[in-house]
């Protein structure tokens, strides 16, 4: 038993090791102003947790993420599911969808810079379009293909518009969306940093661009490594949900 | 018409009620797809505590018919009666039973039973106390917290039963609701269908390819044909309540089965004939 669990995730574990054996002596033997070993980056991430400063920033970031992140979810699934239901809206929003889905939304960033300035709205709105499109287009690929009888059994039973939107077309769409969803993290979590790099610099992205002009190497390893285990974390906690959603499927 | 065949037998028989007061009466109701008309004329009369069997060759309607009933299609012309509503969309008191079972795959058992109950607007005390009544009903006690995956699909038509009989029903319509499960399960829930009306008799309209099926359940079987399809024929069946296996192995049962078959057969002959010229 300990043994096959063991063979199985040996691959996982050695990779991992010997990526972290790879930085450690990659970092050991170049100049510190490229390259900080592992050792030196847990240390400077232990450090750097410890500061009010580092607290505040990573506050800032998390509200500006929750916020646009939150407000994605609100707008994607009910206008996902509405494009689903009725033909026409879908049909004459494909076009405007499949476009701004498909452009990297970096390329937007100036545009509203320009027409909306520095504030907290406009980075919110960036996080926004960075994750409204997986959450709506999973959810409308989700809704759409919903069994026509299932529709159907509901009409049978003289169910309401409304009903039929909470009980067959929400949980029958939730798992779909929620792989969207899982997109939308990612995607959210690199709307919040360019956010913080190219409009007002707040949160980690600030930490990273500070850190980056004194040549803090180190303080731009630890920072890296923290989102990059952020994200991994929202992830991990996408993927629960999701199956949490999804298990009334084989 | 030669549903006018119908005579009451014994008291015991549904079909006393037929003619007195029936619970579905159609009138001729007619259907097109675009520029393919479905079906005809067709005229027939449910009693309240009756069982039609609708049997007909595949692509006759017969499921389109049952649609039209449910309220589910619109039809084209005539009218459908049930008491004294006339339907236009699907009304209160009928409950339908799907072919493909029509369950919502992310409820158990008993969230799905309720469903029925819940549209109907039915006060939460009831539903409670009326679900694990009818999972008992159709035998599926133990598996309340099942979801429909796991479950057979014998399993799972009873929970469709279930779910349909629990809105306690005046019409019951029944759209092939056996024929996605093998021939064994077949064979028990179409006793367990008997033993449950026997309980809580409805009108029933069954529609089914299988003519043995008709005939076991049906105290009266319509014949749909042609195309646009009508009503050949509606055929009495006078074999004693309640059917039990037993009734598989009278003659008459067997002389019934095969003129309902020569009904369809003569139909399928026919059309072949003309296919030839």
């Amino acid at each position: 038993m300990l043994n096959t669990t063991l063979r199985r995730h040996a691959p996982f574990w050695l990779s991992l090791i010997a990526g972290i054996a790879l930085w450690e002596i990659a970092g050991r033997s170049t100049s510190a102003a490229f390259m900080v070993p592992f050792s030196a980056t847990l240390v400077k991430l232990w450090q750097l947790i410890q500061t009010r400063e580092f607290l505040n920033q990573l506050l800032d970031s998390a509200i500006l993420f929750s916020t646009g992140f939150v407000l994605a979810l609100a707008v994607g699934m009910p206008v996902g599911m509405l494009l689903a239901r009725v033909r026409v809206l879908r049909v004459g929003t494909e076009p405007y969808i499949m476009v701004l889905y498909a452009t990297p939304m970096v390329a937007l960033i100036p545009f509203i810079l320009s027409i909306m300035g520095f504030g907290f709205v406009p980075k919110v709105l960036v996080v926004f379009l960075f994750a409204v499109f997986p959450v709506l287009y999973n959810t409308v690929e989700g809704a759409r293909s919903i069994k026509p009888e299932l529709i159907e059994v509901a009409k049978s039973y003289r169910s309401s518009e409304w009903a039929l939107w909470r009980e067959v077309m929400l949980p029958y769409t939730l798992p779909y969306a929620m792989t969207g969803v899982r997109q939308a993290i990612g995607r959210a979590l690199v709307g919040m940093i360019a956010a913080e790099f190219f409009l007002s610099s707040t949160g980690l992205g600030q930490l990273i661009m500070t850190a980056s002009q004194n040549f803090d190497t180190g303080g731009v390893y630890a920072s890296i490594l923290l989102i990059g285990l952020i994200g991994v974390a929202l992830m991990r906690l996408g993927l629960k949900i999701e199956q949490h959603f999804a298990r009334w499927r084989q | 018409m030669t549903q006018q065949q119908t005579a009451a037998t014994a008291a015991r028989t549904p079909l006393a009620a037929t003619g007195a007061d029936p619970r579905i009466r159609v009138r001729g109701l007619g259907k097109h797809y675009g520029a393919l008309e479905v079906f005809r004329n067709i005229d027939f009369d449910v009693g309240a505590r009756e069982i039609v069997a609708i049997v007909g060759p595949s692509g006759c309607g017969k499921t389109t018919l049952l649609r039209c009933i449910d309220g589910l299609l619109p039809h084209d012309a005539g009218e459908i009666m049930v008491g004294n509503e006339r339907v236009t969309e699907p009304i209160a008191g009928v409950a339908m039973v799907f072919q493909h079972f029509g369950l919502f795959p992310w409820k158990t058992v008993t969230e799905n039973v309720a469903y029925g109950l819940r549209m109907a607007g039915a006060p939460k005390a009831e539903i409670e106390r009326k679900v694990p009544e009818f999972i008992k009903l159709v035998g599926l006690a133990g598996f309340e917290k099942a979801y429909p995956y796991q479950m057979s699909g014998g399993m799972q038509q009873r929970c469709g039963l279930a779910r349909a009989l629990a809105i306690e029903p005046n019409v019951l319509l029944m759209d092939e609701p056996f024929a996605a499960v093998d021939a064994q399960t077949r064979e028990i829930l179409q006793f367990e269908l008997i033993r449950i009306w026997e309980e809580r008799p409805t009108a029933m309209i069954f529609v089914t390819h299988s003519i043995e099926e008709a005939v076991l359940l049906g105290h009266r079987v319509i014949v749909l044909k042609g195309r646009p399809s009508s009503i050949h024929e509606i055929i009495e069946i006078d074999l004693p309540n309640p059917r039990t296996r037993e009734t598989l192995r009278l003659p008459r049962f067997a002389e019934l089965r095969e003129r309902v078959w020569n009904t369809l057969m003569r139909e399928a002959r026919e059309a072949e004939f003309i296919l030839e010229r």
